[in-house]
């Protein structure tokens, strides 16, 4: 895991050490092991490292054996053992144990085939001399980041936007049809970013830069071949699954450590991983100070059946406040809940305890349709098909009984669920979590409102579904949304990767093992979800696998304080000023009064809504992220040159 | 139309106003508009309303008479309070 960054001049030019080393500095947390440059006609690459497989021998850039592919890389490579051999066999010579190396030798072999043959979180760049091109890619799922823009026929490429902005050359401006992402879905869909001109890599695609042009292919879809019934040996294949996803992501020169939430996905990775781990499991978790949010006692609980040394950061309402501004830095966009934090303040604690690789749960809701999203569409398409229907509504109640809460309220979340979109609009599944989200677009300012004429982010997923997408169930069709929107735009970046590698730590995903997706995809939807009760076939799995004593606690959502961080005693000090009058209307995108009327809100204590609290946060982190990237140069100390581990400069002709 | 409900009406309305219109100050609020359906108050506005309701006339109300009838537009609550007053 690290981080990677580079310049790809189209007439040949060259790249500036000095240019790079500024780059490198800004995404240094990513990897604070070591660092290295590449620099040759036509192109310049830097990698931070963090150490983590052939601890010696594993400093980038890398090159084959003649010099001619080089690659800068941020990622693991499980399967490397196996594809090395393969390689070795085919008479390619490793000078490394890394598994960086596969990826030289790998592109060498098979080209942009060797993309299909790796399991693995990635991005990276390949650069290859003989074509004088630049080839990038990224994993199945977007696990790891890879932000890239075009400024005078040059092509800058950086694993965090700050790199890029830290070039000097690429100044950092607002794209409103990005924040209008952010503020429907939660997050900017790659392509897109917030910040004008600079793209996100997507998931699963890779792009060649040659000649001063720029071709991007997918080269991983999501698909749901669904079969009618489950097969005979639907569990034991799972099994074998998980073993071997889990196995795989121990592999690394380090002890490896584990989020634990208590929750099922966490305790199952957790499990697993405490089998295959040679030493005792070191496992950590998140709390709040809030007694009714302390879930510490069910942590303790679930990390002593399976044997873990465990340790739990519990953190309040000030702890989230003061690193918000933190958390955004690093998020590089606003953001609509402060869920980032926790995480964040996670994997400071994982760093401190000398760990910088975990295991984490991510992806089992999305592939085991986990979420009570995916419960809401099976009972609002119940509910839609006897529309007079008073007793179906009651459904939910049993969905979602905390707002249920008597007779007040009950009514209007039926209402809510039930008029929000007709089910053959291909978003029915999202356009309740849609439509609350949008609700932050009436704090818009009027310019920044008329700048998104024309601006129909909403359309615009609707033409970019894949085109099986009509073929798929509705709960396949709900997966898909949520496995290629959410999760990589927000839970593997914003609360993933941007939040654990603030503190070099790196993230390992067992769930998101491709072949575990595409046994997950094939089975019949009702084993995933059955009736009202979720990750059916994974927990009749885990029955198998788990103490009788874990597992019990009933599945949590994962809450964090909001505006209640930012006011009170002990608010920060920041929030006042950047949430004034005058810098609100500065910052261009809210609108000052109606943000003052919030404001007013959250002082006397009224804001208690989900939607004004997202509103309070989307405006906050918003003024913050205009605050640190525009029309402010990134001040990040540059790397020192002459402590490089690696220096390769190649000069023309050589 | 008492003054009463007349009273009730303006000073909802600026509740109203001032708590859940902050953010739409062009928006056009008349006695009849029916609040939840035009996306002025949600679920938790009108337990909002309910706690304003109690604390500025002292009105009380049973689980049973939170309903459109009673609280759905301006005009309602006016007749509502007065009713109970």
């Amino acid at each position: 895991m690290c981080g990677i960054a580079g310049i790809a001049p189209a007439d040949g030019g060259e790249v500036l050490l000095e240019t790079l080393a500024c780059m490198g500095g800004a995404i240094r947390h990513r990897g604070p092991d070591g660092y290295g440059f590449f620099t040759a006609p036509g192109v310049g690459f830097v990698h931070l490292r963090l150490s983590i497989v052939d601890l010696s021998g594993g400093a980038q850039p890398l090159t084959n054996e003649d010099g001619t592919v080089v690659v800068t890389f941020n990622g693991e490579i499980y399967n490397h053992p196996e594809l090395r051999r393969e390689l070795e066999a085919r008479g390619h010579t490793f000078r490394t144990r890394s598994d960086t190396e596969v990826l030289v030798h790998g592109y060498e072999e098979w080209g942009v085939e060797m993309l299909h043959r790796l399991n693995g979180q990635f991005a990276f760049a390949i650069w290859d001399a003989s074509k004088r091109s630049l080839f990038m890619a990224r994993d199945r799922f977007g696990i790891r980041p890879l932000f890239y823009t075009i400024r005078n026929g040059r092509l800058y490429f950086a694993s965090e936007v700050k790199g890029l902005f830290a070039s000097g050359e690429v100044p950092a401006a607002i794209d409103p049809a990005g924040l209008d992402e952010v503020f429907t879905f939660w997050a900017a869909r790659a392509p897109r970013s917030g910040f004008a001109g600079v793209q996100a890599l997507e998931p699963g695609s890779w792009a060649l830069w040659r000649d001063g042009s720029l071709t991007t292919r997918r080269w991983y879809s999501l698909n749901y071949p669904e079969a009618r019934e489950e097969p005979l040996d639907a569990l034991g294949e799972l099994d074998e699954l998980m073993h071997d996803s889990v196995g795989m992501r121990m592999r690394a020169d380090v002890p490896v450590g584990a989020y634990l939430s208590g929750g099922l996905d966490s305790t199952i990775t957790s499990t697993l991983a405490a089998e295959a781990s040679p030493f005792q499991l070191r496992s950590f978790s998140i709390t709040f100070e809030d007694p009714r949010l302390d879930e510490s006692r069910f942590q303790r609980a679930v990390a002593e059946s399976i044997g873990t040394e465990h340790a739990i950061a519990a953190i309040g309402e000030t702890a989230i406040g003061n690193s918000f501004p933190d958390v955004v830095w690093h998020a590089e966009t606003p953001l609509i809940r402060t869920a980032p934090a926790p995480m964040y303040h996670l994997a400071r604690l994982t760093k401190e305890s000398g760990i910088k690789v975990v295991l984490s749960g991510e992806g089992a809701d999305e592939l085991f349709l986990g979420y009570d999203l995916f419960k809401e569409v099976s009972v609002r398409r119940f509910c839609l098909r006897q529309p007079e229907s008073t007793i179906r509504p009651r459904l939910f109640d049993r969905l979602y009984p905390y707002l249920a809460d008597g007779s007040r309220g009950g009514e209007f979340w039926r209402k809510f669920f039930l008029e929000a979109g007709a089910p053959d609009d291909p978003l029915f599944s999202h356009l309740p979590r849609f439509e609350l989200t949008s609700w932050i677009r009436q704090f818009y300012a009027p310019d920044f409102a008329a700048s998104l004429a024309g601006t129909d982010v909403r359309a615009d997923l609707r033409d970019s579904l894949p085109e099986q997408f009509p073929s798929w169930s509705p709960l396949n069709r709900a997966s898909y949304l949520e496995t290629s929107i959410l999760l990589p735009q927000y839970l593997l970046s914003s609360q993933g990767d941007r939040m654990a590698m603030a503190h070099g730590v790196e993230g390992r995903f067992p769930f998101l093992d491709h072949r575990l997706f595409e046994f997950a995809a094939a089975l019949p939807t009702r084993s995933r979800l059955q009736g009202l009760k979720e990750k059916e076939i994974l927990h009749r799995w885990a029955r198998r696998i788990l103490p009788d004593s874990a597992g019990a606690r009933p599945k949590q959502p994962y809450r964090a304080p909001d505006a209640s961080s930012f006011f009170g005693p002990g608010a920060p000090s920041y929030v006042q000023e950047l949430l004034s009058g005058e810098t609100i209307h500065n910052s261009g995108v809210w609108a000052p009064r109606a943000v003052a009327g919030l404001v007013k809100r959250c002082q006397s204590g009224r804001v208690t809504t989900f939607r004004e609290n997202q509103a309070l946060v989307a405006i906050l982190s918003t003024q913050l992220w205009t605050q640190r990237f525009m029309n402010n140069p990134i001040r990040s100390a540059a790397l020192d040159v002459n402590g490089a581990d690696v220096l390769i400069q190649n000069k023309a002709g050589s | 139309m008492s003054t009463l409900e007349a009273d009730v009406r303006a000073r909802v309305r600026s509740f109203l106003e001032e708590n859940f219109l902050y953010m739409r100050p062009d928006f056009v609020l008349s006695d009849d508009d029916r609040l939840l359906e035009r996306g002025v108050v949600d679920s938790m506005g009108v337990v909002e309303i309910l706690n304003f309701l109690e604390d500025e006339f002292g009105v009380k109300t049973a689980d049973d008479e939170i309903s459109e009838a009673n609280l759905g537009t301006l005009n309602a609550i006016g007749a509502f309070v007065a009713s109970k007053s």
